[in-house]
């Protein structure tokens, strides 16, 4: 009996649902092993009897609560996929404005549109028994997290920092080329392919468990940045774990 | 020595580069670092490089590499053949010539590692004196700056010339295949190179105060200075970059990954560093070097103490990879040496240098990392945590184990666990193992049916030594799951019992239920040759239980031994020990007369990948049993 | 049938990027009420921006939209580099215009694989197709992992590409390696030729429905112009990028958290249409023969051809890949560092960027203090200047097909949303809202 498995989107870019569409041939392979139930993206039907349901992007709004409390009833396994749903992603950054602006707007009758909280990462709300990182997810974190859950396995995602797989790949450090990255806080799991493209880490996995931020800090303060900025880096993507510690 | 003029030895590294049966890798810019990458002509050799992003080590063990690859549920093999080409290896400096020889003789110990082994035969080593050197290396102190062997060719800059060096027939033999109008050096060639080996260490920036030979007893003597400690570690950002970049490491994890369609796999081992938080986490959760002093510490020690004892020497050849790849700059050992060699002197600390331990470097036959396939025959819920598996090789030869050893169990496409055998070597045709479901592995295995496959490695380990114990009274004091290790050394005993004198088994759990091999434990009760005393911590109201309540420590006053004929045999939770020992100790129970079955993270099982280590001791060789009197001083052991 | 009653509620409409819905109120034959509605949430990317450094913009902005990532990140790096007054390269130039080339071919061949075709075919989604038509399937899947690997090896990755920057590329790809994915381009055509087959088998399903209506796109008198031209319309004269304003005049609607946009009528088209309208000389030879089998011309008022001149589109940035990487290899590709940083002064100044992105015109406007940091943003998205046209396409569309059944209507309306391909979570990115 192959698993039945679902796909919702909230407040996100789409960029992780892509990346499942990027498996090319390998997506037939796929459909060997789970029977897709519901993708508003890619097809019609929809059924509410799933067992794995893969959910991106952000909770962005009161209403996206109810919709996300209903799927983990109905599934048995949730994974969140893509940054927005893991730690919050690149949404998480306007937290740190809404007030001010919030504050110029007028309500009135579509005071519906400003149905809007600080933006949270799906575990805000509901219980999350998968993760996969990254802005967007990579495709074969994601098959893997999938392999892991068929053989009945916890997912083994990494606990330290890009710089262990920056290492492994050989690349001049970002802050050797007078750059400056926040790998060394970062989960690893990308395979390092930023700063392999020739850039940085922008942190867009979400810090490790045990994050050595003032060290961090002090680093990006030692080659030259300035204490806003280092503290503007870490807004980034890390504002909702941060603001949880 | 030959001589060869600079274009002659651009035409010979175009030869190499032209011959399609080698790949030549050369040092070659990167950024504005260097690397050793496949070279596509020569004139993107880099020659006059001071140190290269990650050590040639690369080659021999690479970052990520197949062990095994297998059928679901039907079979292992060794992974494919290696490339048949051989790799010629261009521009080698001393210092990581050095450090592939420290890598031979740990990759050979006891057991060889195969991998390793196939790629550096098949390679060549063109080493190059160095021409600069990074301002982080340090290489001259640790007698690595220059070196007279362990490569097949050697090249020394002579301005408009190379003097080449012949470190063996196989470089001879390619020097006579590919190179040009090699001429005999002369008198003054001979002397130009060694005026420019003398010349390496005056471009040394850093400055040891010392001489290294002190530093194995220096840093014992630091190791309890947890300011020490944590005053250097504040700042680790647990990256893993020393360890990455540094040409003596070695550790690595296993991992298992299916393929999409769940038919096959393979088994790949990375490399891994003792820096990261999680490298001795176990699947409990339990982490014994949770705290970053504790692991910054031990890099230190692994290199400056633990291996040198084991081999004589300090694995470290003073690279400055790892002070400076280190972000918060806390990584160079030069640094930190030196401050305790100060702390040392101020505190009037007399330090000697060891003499040489001598060392017999046992090696042996190949690692197996491939696992024999075997059959759940019997599986056999004992608790809601525990089941006990009787297993069969496919193949059908007895495992052949002493009782104490483990084995490595592969459960196909999830990974591999090491579980203590709980049958002792009398039992034949088969062995049991009881398996605590804790992480993916044993998860997976409390899901198997009678009938399905898995993979065995082993038996691995050292175990009891039953011939030593003959006529001895034996105490057995298990804890918990300690029990079933123990299981395979009580049974033995019972088969064989006139060899043996009075024995005991106490054994505690935390509640009636959890109590394993009840069945058996009922029948021993019934045993007059045989003392039997359980208890639990506590007793629920819903269940019913006459004996004692209270841990484990409660019992042994009730029992009696002469402390000089009586062995005890501890297996149980980490916590236990101390208090078991204790209490013994207060009957004085001699030290060497305690015996104890450890347990750590264990996956190669044969004392290659670093993790079970306890300070200088690997858990997987050197134990999982341990006699007390020699690991008493092993401050991480208990 | 003049006494019909019928809802259609067609809530978060499938296989569209983004949540849509339709809603349609028909009492005794009389159309109530047919409206396009978008409850998406509101995303903030114009507030997120302000306050960061010009470095970092192009990496925010990118996160608008996953599938038009590059056409996002080369809007974004064209409003800071004309802000701050940087030049790039001839060399850089043509690779972004690759870039740009992977990215429609990626996102039209994904459209009318997996988005489109299953309605051609009856279907609902591209799933059952894997089974049924398995040949067709792999061919789509074939084209679009060129099109993945093409806008890898330019840009690093698809969605979110790292390679862009400001300035140029951190990393480029070596001549040896353009010139395998030019091979691999030319090979591909025969897979082109046998998507368009299919299509073509099918092109009669598509409604044959015409409201007259304005195009905007970009222009340029030397090519189908994507990276680079000037405002155009199919209605009045051209413009200079930087008067964008004065050719999408948002205006919000009660009914949608997501902006609408007019010029010279009530509502316009952007997107591959509008382009083939526009510009539909310069296209590729091949490309103009392919819409030759499709009796495609110019100026075409049926939005569902938006599909074909999509799979035009496809067959054009082929052969214009094709053409560019000649061109590199002519005038022969300089070589940089693999970690390129190119150095750029702060400077106080705005800049407008457009760029034809898959779904239509997209523009990038920034401004930023002496310090490098940008203190007012200001995007607009191809979907919502398509909003009000899909509106009242649908108003029109409607009463042409209220004799057919509520399943049938509802498959046709939603067969006209799918044919603008809308990237509806793009659309709504806007923070400040007045009410008047």
């Amino acid at each position: 009996m192959k698993p039945k498995v679902a796909f919702f989107d909230f407040a996100g870019c789409e960029g992780d649902q892509l990346q499942i569409a990027n498996l090319e041939e390998d997506i037939l392979t796929l459909l060997g092993q789970v029977e897709v139930v519901s993708f508003r993206e890619v097809m019609k039907e929809h059924s509410d009897n799933y067992d794995i349901a893969f959910i991106e992007g952000s909770c962005t709004r009161l209403q996206d609560e109810d919709r996300l409390k209903q799927i983990r009833k109905n599934a048995k396994i949730v994974v969140a996929i893509g940054s927005c749903a893991t730690i919050g992603g690149i949404n998480s950054l306007r937290n740190y404005k809404e007030i001010d602006d919030v504050k110029k707007a007028v309500y009135g009758e579509n005071a519906r549109l400003f149905d809007t909280y600080t933006a949270r990462p799906i575990d805000a709300v509901i219980p999350v028994d998968a993760y996969v990182h990254g802005c967007p997810m990579t495709k074969e974190e994601f098959l893997s997290v999938v392999k892991s859950l068929l053989m009945g396995k916890k997912p083994e995602i990494p606990n330290y920092p890009v710089c262990v797989e920056c290492k492994k790949n050989e690349n001049v450090c970002a802050f050797e080329r007078g750059q400056y990255c926040v790998g060394t806080v970062t989960r690893a799991g990308c395979n390092s392919c930023c700063v392999n493209e020739g850039t940085i880490c922008w942190g867009c996995r979400g810090l490790i468990d045990n994050p050595n931020e003032n060290s961090e800090k002090e680093v990006l303060m030692k080659y030259g940045l300035s204490i806003d900025d280092a503290i503007n880096k870490f807004k980034l993507y890390f504002g909702w774990q941060e603001r949880r510690k | 020595m030959r001589i060869i003029t600079k274009e002659n030895f651009t035409d010979f590294i175009n030869a190499l580069i032209d011959d399609d049966s080698l790949n030549v890798i050369g040092v070659k810019s990167k950024g504005e670092k260097f690397a050793f990458d496949p070279l596509n002509s020569a004139d993107e050799l880099r020659l006059d490089y001071d140190v290269t992003l990650l050590p040639p080590k690369k080659y021999f063990f690479p970052q990520r590499e197949t062990l095994v690859t297998y059928n679901i549920g039907k079979s292992f093999s060794a992974r494919e053949s290696p490339d048949p080409n051989q790799t010629v290896i261009v521009g080698v400096h001393p210092y990581d010539i050095v450090a592939l020889l420290h890598m031979d003789e740990i990759f050979s110990e006891t057991k060889s590692d195969p991998y390793y082994f196939e790629k550096r035969k098949s390679s060549v080593i063109i080493g190059v004196n160095m021409q600069s050197m990074s301002k982080w290396c340090f290489a001259p102190y640790m007698g690595a700056d220059t070196i007279e062997y362990g490569y097949d060719l050697m090249l020394t800059d002579l301005g408009n010339r190379y003097a080449i060096a012949i470190g063996s027939q196989k470089g001879e033999q390619l020097l006579d295949k590919y190179a040009k109008g090699l001429t005999n050096a002369l008198a003054r060639d001979i002397q130009m190179v060694g005026q420019k080996k003398r010349e390496v260490a005056a471009m040394c920036k850093q400055k040891l105060d010392f001489s290294p030979d002190l530093i194995p007893e220096m840093l014992s003597n630091f190791y309890g200075e947890s300011a020490f400690w944590e005053k250097h570690s504040e700042k680790c950002l647990a990256c893993g970059s020393c360890v990455l970049v540094c040409p003596t490491c070695y550790c690595f994890d296993v991992k298992d990954n299916p393929d999409l369609t769940l038919q096959q796999g393979e088994r790949v081992r990375t490399w891994d560093g003792c820096l990261l938080e999680d490298f001795a986490k176990i699947a409990s959760g339990e982490n014994f070097r949770a705290t970053r002093p504790t692991r910054y510490r031990h890099r230190y020690f692994k290199k400056g103490k633990y291996l040198f004892d084991r081999f004589g020497f300090i694995s470290c050849v003073g690279c400055g990879r790892c002070g400076s790849n280190c972000l918060p700059d806390i990584a160079n050992p030069v640094s930190l040496l030196n401050d305790m060699y100060r702390e040392a002197q101020q505190s009037g600390l007399e330090i000697t240098a060891p003499t040489a331990p001598d060392i017999k470097i046992q090696t042996g036959t190949d690692i197996d990392y491939v696992p024999r396939l075997a059959t759940v025959i019997k599986k056999q819920p004992m608790t809601s945590m525990e089941t006990l598996f009787e297993i069969k090789l496919d193949d059908d030869s007895e495992l052949g184990h002493n009782p104490g050893q483990f084995v490595e169990v592969s459960v196909f496409g999830v990974g591999e666990a090491p579980i203590s055998i709980s049958s002792p070597p009398t039992k034949k045709g088969s062995f049991e193992l009881c398996v605590r479901r804790l992480g993916n592995v044993t998860t997976k295995m409390h899901a198997l049916k009678e009938g399905d496959k898995v993979g065995i490695r082993g038996p691995f380990g050292h175990g009891f030594d039953t011939e030593q114990l003959k006529g001895k009274d034996l105490l057995f004091v298990a804890g918990g799951l300690g029990l079933a290790p123990l299981r395979s050394l009580f049974n033995y005993v019972l088969d064989n019992r006139k060899d043996y004198g009075k024995v005991t088994l106490l054994y505690g759990c935390k509640e009636p239920r959890e109590l394993l091999f009840s069945d058996e434990l009922v029948a021993l009760s019934r045993r007059d040759d045989v003392e039997f005393k359980p208890t639990v911590d506590r007793c629920p109201e819903s269940e019913i239980w006459s004996a004692n309540v209270g841990v484990i420590t409660t019992l042994i006053p009730q029992i009696e031994f002469n402390p000089e004929s009586v062995y005890a045999i501890i297996c149980g939770p980490p916590i236990m020990y101390k208090f078991v020992i204790a209490d013994l100790k207060k009957r004085s129970v001699p030290d060497d007369h305690i015996l104890m079955s450890l347990e750590r993270r264990m996956k190669c099982g044969v004392g290659k990948c670093g993790h079970c280590q306890i300070n200088h001791i690997y858990v997987c060789k050197d134990g999982p049993v341990f006699n007390y009197a020699k690991i008493k001083g092993v401050p991480e052991a208990l | 049938m003049k006494n019909q009653n019928f809802d259609i509620n067609v809530h978060y409409v499938t296989r569209v990027e983004g949540h849509g819905n339709i809603f349609v109120n028909v009492k005794e034959g009389r159309i109530e009420k047919c409206e396009w509605a978008i409850p998406e949430a509101p995303r903030f990317f114009e507030a997120m921006v302000v306050g960061r450094n010009f470095k970092e913009l192009h990496h925010v902005t990118s996160r608008i939209c996953g599938i038009c990532s590059i056409g996002h990140t080369l809007a974004s790096l064209k409003a800071t580099e004309a802000a701050l007054g940087v030049k790039i390269s001839e060399q850089d130039l043509k690779l972004r215009k690759l870039a740009l080339h992977g990215e429609n071919m990626q996102s039209h061949i994904l459209h009318l694989g997996f988005l489109v075709l299953p309605d051609l075919l009856g279907v609902g989604s591209v799933i059952p197709l894997a089974s049924s038509n398995p040949a067709e399937v792999k061919t789509v899947l074939r084209l679009h992992r060129l099109a993945n690997e093409m806008s890898n090896l330019i840009c690093g990755r698809t969605t979110h590409p790292q390679r862009l920057i400001p300035g140029g590329f951190s990393k480029i790809p070596s001549m040896k390696e353009l010139k395998t994915l030019r091979k691999r381009l030319k090979d591909s055509i025969p897979d082109l030729q046998a998507v368009a087959g299919l299509i073509k088998t099918l092109a009669p399903k598509l409604p044959d429905f015409t409201r007259e209506t304005e195009f905007i796109g970009l222009t340029s008198p030397d090519e189908y112009a994507l990276y680079d031209g000037i405002l155009g319309s199919t209605d009045t004269g051209t413009a200079p990028v930087n008067d964008y304003l004065t050719y999408t005049n948002e205006y919000i609607v009660p009914i949608s958290t997501a902006k609408r946009a007019k010029h010279a009528r009530d509502s316009f088209m952007v997107g591959a249409l509008a382009r083939f309208n526009l510009n539909y000389d310069k296209l590729s030879p091949l490309a103009k023969k392919t819409a030759e089998t499709f009796n495609l011309k110019p100026v075409c008022h049926n939005p569902f051809m938006n599909n074909i001149a999509q799979l035009v589109e496809v067959v054009h940035s082929v052969e214009d890949s094709i053409k560019l990487i000649n061109e590199l290899e002519a005038s022969g590709l300089k070589s940089q560092s693999i970690y390129n940083n190119p150095d750029i002064k702060p400077k106080a100044g705005r800049g407008v960027g457009a760029v034809e992105v898959p779904r239509g015109i997209l523009y990038h406007d920034y401004t930023y203090n002496d310090k490098g940091t940008c203190t007012k943003a200001n995007c607009v998205i191809p979907t919502n200047q398509n909003h009000a046209n899909i509106e009242l396409d649908m108003k029109a569309l409607l009463p042409q097909i209220l004799d057919k059944t509520e399943k049938e209507i509802e498959l046709n309306l939603e067969m006209l949303v799918r044919a603008y391909d809308p990237c509806i979570s793009c659309s709504t990115h806007y923070v400040k809202v007045y009410f008047i």
